[in-house]
């Protein structure tokens, strides 16, 4: 498949960077994968960023020796205004297992580098802190993805330290280690600050505490089981991890979805955006002691769950979407309860939001409170609410339509000023047109199919699939493999991109006020760790 | 010597039974407020009756300060419990300078309270300490301000003095100076019994703490002390505000009719004072912490009008 416009863009990459580039193809009108003679992959990423204004959106690795004799690091970009995603595949020798890093350039993939160096023993040639990230410093030298690794492999007993945190010097510096074990229910991080008094100096972050080799576990489970994996890749999205899932693998067998279950895919998408969003308006009110508002926010939040048990048997909204469609319709019943209880929660949210704008003390607490400046914000790559509220305009749901997003019109919200307020505000926008886009799917397609019967896989075919889930973009890729399994599973959870904004956006804030900028991003630790 | 002995035995009993009902009562007109059910008025002396079954973890690092702080807190609340009028205008106490004893007596309890935080070398404690320190370095001058307003009114600084001068004179809150000196104190009330908008009691974020943090690493019959020790500060706060600004009902002498009535119009006031803190924290957000200075300043100036306006008007 090489469309016109496509044989061009080869003809001028070739011109341009001479036979580096190798061959061009389309696995799918919207997913072009140009293949690269060597690792290098810095002329063409500054050409594609420079001349295209691309945007790298993530990088990932796959062991192909057994076929190709070569390790294959894959780049994945964007460019605004177009739905395509260009993804480069560049070859990593077996023998030199060195490719070059771009994270001086884009620390945006900093973690992403460390973590192929981690999971596939590659070296990331020029990386300015080439530490363990993904693995902690205590593990034995093994490379947990390569196909030579079996998953019933015993460790030796780890020994050493798990990890040196730098040492912060100075007069009434001090370093104030938090975690990773938290009070309340929230997942382990390590949080190490340097503080000089109240104000943070430098904030280290550790995470992968709960790291469980999920893409590993992929590798070994038969597709329709491998759902529910990822429907647990991180317990609030499950429903949109689930869907990108999914998604993957329909693009890889060409399997159409019916309307009826696009939609239903969207609507509960919806659900889960808005569910979450409340929750977190309610903990950010929580953090600066309004507890009055979380009050409201969390029985808004309780009516949603309760509607998502209705509608789908699971308050996590689990279950529900398999490869072709969705498990099971609506009766007259449930769409009955959908409808009532989403015009019910648009009003009382309404007022939810007049209680937290009339408060001017809750105000003051959240303005100017952990602000992340919009050119830091896209240096890192950030996506997301995090990233809307700092200026970063994407969003998949309106960049790369799936599900029957394009069938409806809705608004992106970005604002500049990166702080609590305005992560806050982005919610709620968001809130309010998830309301419309739930509202206007409601009767559509009612009538059809809303799934179809799932042919046998084909092998060794890729496909990439991107959600907008509530914290931001996901990415899932796969490569197919014989019997109904699969090759390779990446997946990229926006968290992953979004730990180190808030490196950034503490940043001279005072400590006490660090749990409320934590909540304003609200990032994923299990989605993280994988 | 038998009558303080009685006096004091009674006073004592009501200061630690009324002291948990009283936090237990805040907690659940809180919750009643934002839509919860929320623990029952008997929670809080379940919760000392639990932690003082309870095993004790000590820090290692920790020195006899740590073992010592849990008494001193519960020691020095007590005893400020047994010098200020409840529900008679008689304390059994009246030590050295009264008034001037009551507020120091409670600072010792929270310089030990500071140390204890520190005495365990974690990076918590620590903060909850100096934090602490911060915000009584103004509190307790404004504190001193207000008190001071009163007690040149009853020319002296005697609390069963000045008790017994305002009930002379009922309906005194009304000057000015009062207003001012009720309001002074009320902002140090909020500030001294770490509630919102100065500290969060409900919080379970290490990072945000300041009276919670400083007692983060204690458990057990300690703990239990300490709890039991801040509920009864908070009860002999608000008893000198109510009683000081608020004097109506208490009996001028300590006979069974007079203690009983005494006592109905003692918890009536409470309950309504409980209600206005409520009120105020389920209203407002924290403070941002370098704003909380700010708000002790105000009641910094309005002690300091307070006391000035007494010899004005």
């Amino acid at each position: 498949m090489m469309t016109q416009a496509m044989s061009a863009m080869f003809e001028a990459l070739r011109q341009k960077l001479g036979p580096q580039v190798q061959s061009v193809r389309a696995d799918r009108e919207d997913e072009i994968y140009l293949l690269l003679a060597d690792a290098d992959i810095r002329p063409i990423t500054e050409h594609l960023r420079g001349q295209f204004g691309a945007r790298l959106v993530t990088v990932f690795a796959e062991d192909r020796r057994a076929t190709e004799g070569v390790f294959f690091n894959y780049y994945v970009f964007e460019q605004k205004g177009s739905a395509q995603y260009l993804i480069v595949q560049a070859p990593v020798r077996s023998d030199s297992l060195e490719f070059p890093s771009l994270s001086a350039e884009l620390p945006a993939v900093n973690w992403q580098e460390r973590e192929i160096q981690d999971w596939f023993g590659l070296k990331a040639a020029g990386h300015p802190n080439p530490r363990r990230v993904a693995l902690h410093d205590n593990w034995p030298d093994v490379y947990p993805l390569r196909k030579d690794f079996p998953l019933e492999t015993v460790l030796p007993p780890f020994e050493g330290e798990r990890h040196i945190y730098r040492p912060a010097f100075g007069e009434g510096v001090l370093q104030v280690p938090v975690g990773p074990v938290h009070a309340g229910i929230i997942e382990p991080g390590h949080f190490n600050f340097a503080v000089a008094g109240e104000p943070i100096l430098y904030l280290q972050l550790r995470m992968f505490y709960t790291h469980k080799g999920t893409e590993k576990l992929f590798e070994q489970l038969p597709i329709h089981k491998a759902v529910f994996l990822a429907e647990s890749i991180s317990g609030d999205s499950s429903f949109s991890h689930g869907t990108a899932f999914c998604q993957a693998i329909e693009r890889a067998a060409n399997i159409e979805v019916p309307l009826r279950g696009l939609v239903m895919r969207t609507i509960l998408l919806e659900l889960e955006r808005i569910c979450n969003h409340v929750g977190d308006i309610g903990a950010i009110a929580t953090d600066v002691g309004f507890v009055i508002a979380n009050a409201h926010a969390s029985r808004l939040k309780e009516t949603l769950v309760t509607l998502n048990e209705q509608l789908t048997g699971s308050r996590l909204l689990r279950g529900m979407v398999c490869v072709g469609g969705v498990r099971r319709s609506w009766d007259a019943a449930q769409l009955g309860a959908l409808r009532s209880t989403v015009d019910s929660f648009a009003r009382e949210f309404r007022d939810l939001i007049s209680l937290i704008d009339r408060s001017e003390s809750t105000r003051d607490r959240l303005e100017q409170t952990g602000v992340l400046r919009p050119d830091k914000a896209r240096d890192l790559g950030i996506v997301g609410v995090g990233g809307r509220a700092s200026g970063v305009d994407l969003d998949v749901r309106r960049d790369h339509p799936y599900a029957a997003y394009s069938r409806y019109s809705f608004r992106v919200p970005v604002y500049q000023a990166g702080d609590v307020w305005h992560r806050m505000q982005v919610r709620i926008d968001e809130v309010n047109e998830s309301i419309g886009i739930v509202q206007n799917a409601m009767a559509d397609g009612l009538r059809r199919e809303f799934r179809v019967p799932v042919p046998p896989i084909p092998s060794d075919r890729c496909a990439l699939s991107a959600v907008e889930g509530w914290r931001g973009e996901i990415i899932h890729w796969i490569r197919t493999g014989p019997d109904n399994h699969l090759e390779r599973c990446k997946i990229k959870d926006p968290s992953l991109n979004n730990w180190p904004a808030l490196v950034e956006a503490v940043q001279g804030n005072i400590i006490a006020d660090f749990p409320v900028i934590n909540k304003s991003f609200n990032l994923s630790y299990s989605g993280t760790d994988r | 010597m038998t009558e303080v002995l009685t006096n004091s035995g009674l006073q004592l009993v009501l200061l630690l039974l009324v002291a948990p009902m009283l936090s237990g009562m805040i907690k659940t007109l809180k919750a009643r407020l934002q839509t919860r059910r929320g623990p029952g008025v008997l929670q809080s002396y379940r919760d000392i009756i639990k932690l003082l079954r309870k095993g004790m973890v000590i820090p290692e690092t920790a020195s006899w300060i740590f073992s010592a702080t849990p008494y001193l807190v519960f020691g020095t609340a007590t005893l400020v419990g047994l010098m200020i009028p409840m529900t008679t205008t008689h304390a059994p106490f009246s030590l050295f300078g009264g008034v001037l004893a009551v507020v120091y007596l409670l600072a010792l309890g929270r310089f030990f309270l500071a140390l204890g935080g520190l005495d365990t070398g974690s990076s918590f404690g620590g903060l909850g300490s100096s934090r602490e320190m911060t915000i009584s370095a103004i509190a307790e001058p404004a504190m001193m301000l207000a008190i001071f307003t009163v007690a040149l009114g009853a020319n002296s600084t005697n609390l069963s003095e000045m008790a017994k001068v305002a009930v002379g004179q009922s309906w005194r809150f009304l000057a000015p100076s009062q207003m001012l000196a009720f309001a002074a104190l009320f902002i140090v009330l909020i500030a001294e019994t770490g509630r919102i908008p100065v500290d969060n009691p409900a919080t379970h974020l290490e990072l945000t703490m300041i009276h919670e943090a400083m007692v983060l690493e204690y458990s057990g019959p300690y703990l239990a002390l300490i709890e039991w020790g801040a509920s009864i500060k908070q009860l002999v706060l608000m008893t000198l505000l109510v009683n000081t600004f608020f004097p109506f009902g208490l009996s001028p002498d300590w006979t069974v009719r007079a203690v009983g009535v005494g006592l109905v119009f003692y918890l009536a006031k409470l309950l309504l004072l409980a209600c206005l803190i409520v009120l105020v924290e389920t209203t407002n957000a924290k403070l941002r912490l370098f704003r909380v200075p700010e708000l002790l300043m105000v009641a910094f100036i309005l002690g300091a009008l307070a006391l000035i306006s007494t010899f004005l008007f």
